[in-house]
């Protein structure tokens, strides 16, 4: 703590508007971005995606398609035997969908084609023949978790379940004058960043190294994602990390990489493989949709006396972050307020929808809506301002989270609200 | 009619991994030829402007000029494990680990050239790559002759460092630990609001934050995440919803799915709360994730002190917003009482 008076030390660079440092390469266009690397004799890759979101692969024909001039490969389930499920936390995500094998939302992938231009790649994806038998897809997570739904993954549709438990939460009601309880639902969202999906792969037949370029929010991580999932030593993949287009959570799972690995292996050549904004939007993670149920406990004063919550989590047709997401959102339940008795529980449930995972905020975005309309509500109700509401329910030095963790540094909640407050001009 | 209102929210965000997952960063800074100083780290740049942060860290430690600050780019192979850049955690962590490194380095400069200089630490200065005798400073070594010095006697000027903070898994019964998060930033925001009764359209019209963020390295890059946070959010709230029905994406391209543009962007003012009381680099704490939270909130909080509706399901379409109006017109007519 500093004391009153004492001036602090003066900084040349902390603190200073310096300008930033790729700044420069960025707006003159002399960035390099992964869409910008070219080699010569460079193969391109497409992804030949589900035709259902819940279905056996029963039968794919690339007969046809291989026959396409321009065509050099098409890599099937089939022919990688050897390679292993990947995910972020869970291992639960298949790279090719086999025969007799489950497609569980509509970007699983059944074939990578290689072909000498984008176009017949593309061309060849139509060419593929898929039969497929088809089960109820499941859109709806509180479908999902019915006693007749049809299982997604072998142990269930409810992937995980997080518990809060603080205090003592019929107390807490007890001691409330108003209890108010809504329940608040969100969106899938797309984090659209500037740039999709995009990688380009080569194989160093004399190290058996595979160099990939590709945009990644954890190097290290990645790396190990695939080289698991390849059966591969760590050191065998080497990511170079090309400027970045943005990312905000979509950055973080395995995107192009395996398929581009696999299929440099395969041909010795250079490979690219770039998703359209379609695919990016339909094979890559989303925002978790939650349903979120507030029971808010509150004095005629205006303290706040119990919190309680009840989340279902969508997280599509794999696990990704979700489990991360869930308990970061349940643990945020009730914002920067002193809440002295909390019960939650939070599932995380698959579907047949696009798979979820990181997006900032990462759990913690959704529950603000819910516990901020409360908020809202509550200081109509009681008819108290809005600001001093807050100021005198917001948490300081030695307050306690709904994980009971005691904070002891850095706690300026109140300040923002006032200063916040004091910048807009607000008056009761 | 177009209806003015104001909405507030606060909230908190706990980052880094948090909650017992193993978190940590790598950095290394070392002299390096042609007159730059090398700082190894995977941190990856997203547009945040971790590299810049980086940057001024090593630059005040080192006592030079940003410009003399390299940083190499991302390599699995030439690098260590310096963590995502997610969870809020790239200043705190590997500016901590950048801090260290740098200090690191700086202590070995001293060492050095205590040596040559044949002196004690306190008798020697350092100013711009340069380290001297407090009495006789124009007998001075860069940092780079210094380097050659000691490459001669066998050795290197280098550091390493790492920033790996404990926290708990909390109990699977009831979620309680000692320590879940490394360290929360708070925010609170002020929406005006715009909403047009007739077509439902909601205008975001100015936005007053305040964020606590412990120290800004980069003030402007600080202001940069909080109006890009808010332009997220406001897309969350009004407009963004990537529509499933029976696991088929209904809008999957920039045509079905809206997103705010510059038209979309409201006015803003900010005001940060530096207390430097963090255990983060020179007292800072994490703003990307912190940047979006309080938006949505504040704008249905708005949406209700304009037209008294509230919507709870996101986004809040003006087709919901219309909807909502209709349905209190027609319970206003046969005399219900709104309840909130």
């Amino acid at each position: 703590m500093m004391a009153e008076g004492v001036k602090k030390m003066t900084k040349r660079y902390v603190g200073k508007n310096i300008f930033k440092v790729d700044a420069r390469e960025k707006v003159t266009g002399n960035a390099i971005y992964t869409e910008d690397i070219y080699f010569d004799n460079m193969l391109y890759l497409k992804i030949k995606r589900a035709t259902h979101p819940h279905a056996y692969l029963r039968r794919i024909d690339i007969s046809k398609a291989q026959k396409l001039p321009g065509v050099v490969k098409i890599i099937t389930a089939a022919d990688i035997p050897k390679v292993k499920n990947f995910g972020l936390i869970i291992k639960d995500q298949p790279v090719l969908i086999g025969i007799g094998q489950k497609m569980r939302y509509m970007g699983d992938a059944l074939a990578i084609v290689i072909a000498e231009s984008k176009e017949a790649a593309s061309q060849a994806i139509g060419l593929i023949e898929v039969e497929v038998e088809k089960l109820e897809a499941i859109s709806d997570p509180l479908r999902a978790i019915e006693k007749d739904a049809p299982l997604i993954h072998q142990d269930g549709n409810i992937l995980d379940t997080y518990y809060l438990k603080k205090g003592d939460i019929k107390k807490g009601f007890a001691q409330a004058d108003l209890i108010v309880e809504n329940e608040y639902r969100t969106s899938f969202l797309d984090q659209v960043p500037l740039q999709v999906e995009a990688g380009v792969g080569i194989f160093d037949q004399e190290t058996e190294i595979i160099k990939l370029w590709v945009a990644t929010q954890w190097l290290h991580d990645t790396q190990a994602d695939i080289a698991q999932s390849l059966g591969l030593p760590k050191e065998k993949i080497r990511i170079i990390q090309p400027v970045i287009g943005g990312a905000f959570g979509k950055k973080e799972d395995i995107s192009v990489h395996i398929y581009l690995a696999l299929a440099a292996m395969e041909t010795k050549r250079p490979v690219k493989l770039t998703y359209t904004r379609e695919e990016s939007m339909i094979a890559q993670s989303k925002r978790h949709p939650f349903i979120i149920r507030m029971k808010t406990g509150v004095t005629r004063k205006g303290y706040l006396t119990a919190c309680q919550v009840e989340v279902i989590v969508d997280t599509g047709a794999y696990a990704s972050s979700g489990p991360a997401v869930v308990h970061k959102g349940l643990y945020h339940c009730t914002g920067p307020y002193n809440v002295g008795n909390v019960k939650g529980v939070a599932h995380i449930v698959y579907t047949n929808n696009t798979y979820c995972g990181a997006m900032r905020g990462f759990g913690a975005t959704q529950m603000a809506f819910a516990y901020e309309s409360q908020m809202d509500i509550i200081t109509h109700r009681l008819r108290i301002d809005p600001v001093q509401f807050r100021l005198q329910n917001a948490y300081s030095i030695g307050s306690s989270t709904p994980n009971s963790q005691i904070l002891t540094l850095g706690v300026g909640v109140k300040e923002t609200i006032k200063l916040a407050a004091d910048i807009a001009g607000w008056k009761e | 009619m177009k209806k003015n209102g104001r909405g507030i929210a606060t909230i908190m965000f706990g980052f880094g991994y948090g909650a017992g997952f193993p978190d940590h960063s790598i950095a290394s800074a070392e002299i390096e030829d042609e007159g730059k100083i090398l700082i190894r780290t995977a941190a990856a740049d997203v547009g945040q402007g971790v590299l810049t942060t980086i940057t001024q860290i090593a630059a005040e430690v080192l006592k030079v000029k940003p410009e003399i600050i390299q940083i190499i780019p991302g390599d699995t192979h030439l690098i260590k494990n310096s963590g995502s850049s997610s969870a809020t955690r790239q200043t705190f962590f590997t500016g901590n680990a950048v801090k260290e490194a740098s200090e690191g380095l700086l202590s070995n400069i001293y060492h050095y050239a205590s040596i040559e200089f044949r002196s004690n630490h306190v008798e020697l200065g350092i100013k711009d790559g340069y380290i001297f005798r407090n009495d006789n400073p124009n007998n001075k070594l860069s940092y780079w002759e210094l380097a050659e010095k000691v490459k001669e006697s066998g050795d290197s000027l280098k550091a390493e460092a790492s920033f790996f903070p404990r926290t708990d898994k909390p109990d699977p019964n009831t979620g309680q630990g000692e320590k879940i998060y490394v360290a929360y930033t708070f925010v609170t925001q002020v929406v005006e609001v715009e909403v047009d009764t007739d077509t439902g359209i909601v205008q975001v019209l100015k936005v007053y934050t305040s964020a606590d963020i412990g120290k800004a390295i980069n003030p402007q890059n600080v202001e940069g995440q909080i109006e890009g946070g808010t332009v997220q959010g406001i897309g969350m709230a009004l407009m963004e919803e990537q529509v499933i029905k029976e696991g088929i994406t209904l809008n999957p391209d920039l045509t079905g799915y809206l997103i705010p543009t510059s038209m979309d962007t409201p006015r803003f003012a900010t005001r940060l709360v530096e207390n430097e009381d963090s255990e983060g680099p020179f007292g800072a704490k994490g703003v990307g994730e912190p940047a979006t939270i309080a938006t949505t909130p504040a704008i249905a909080n708005a949406i209700y002190d304009a037209i008294g509706v509230r919507i709870f399901d996101l986004p809040i379409t003006p087709e919901k917003i219309l909807k909502a109006l209709k349905k209190r017109e027609t319970e206003n007519k046969i005399g219900k009482k709104e309840d909130f």
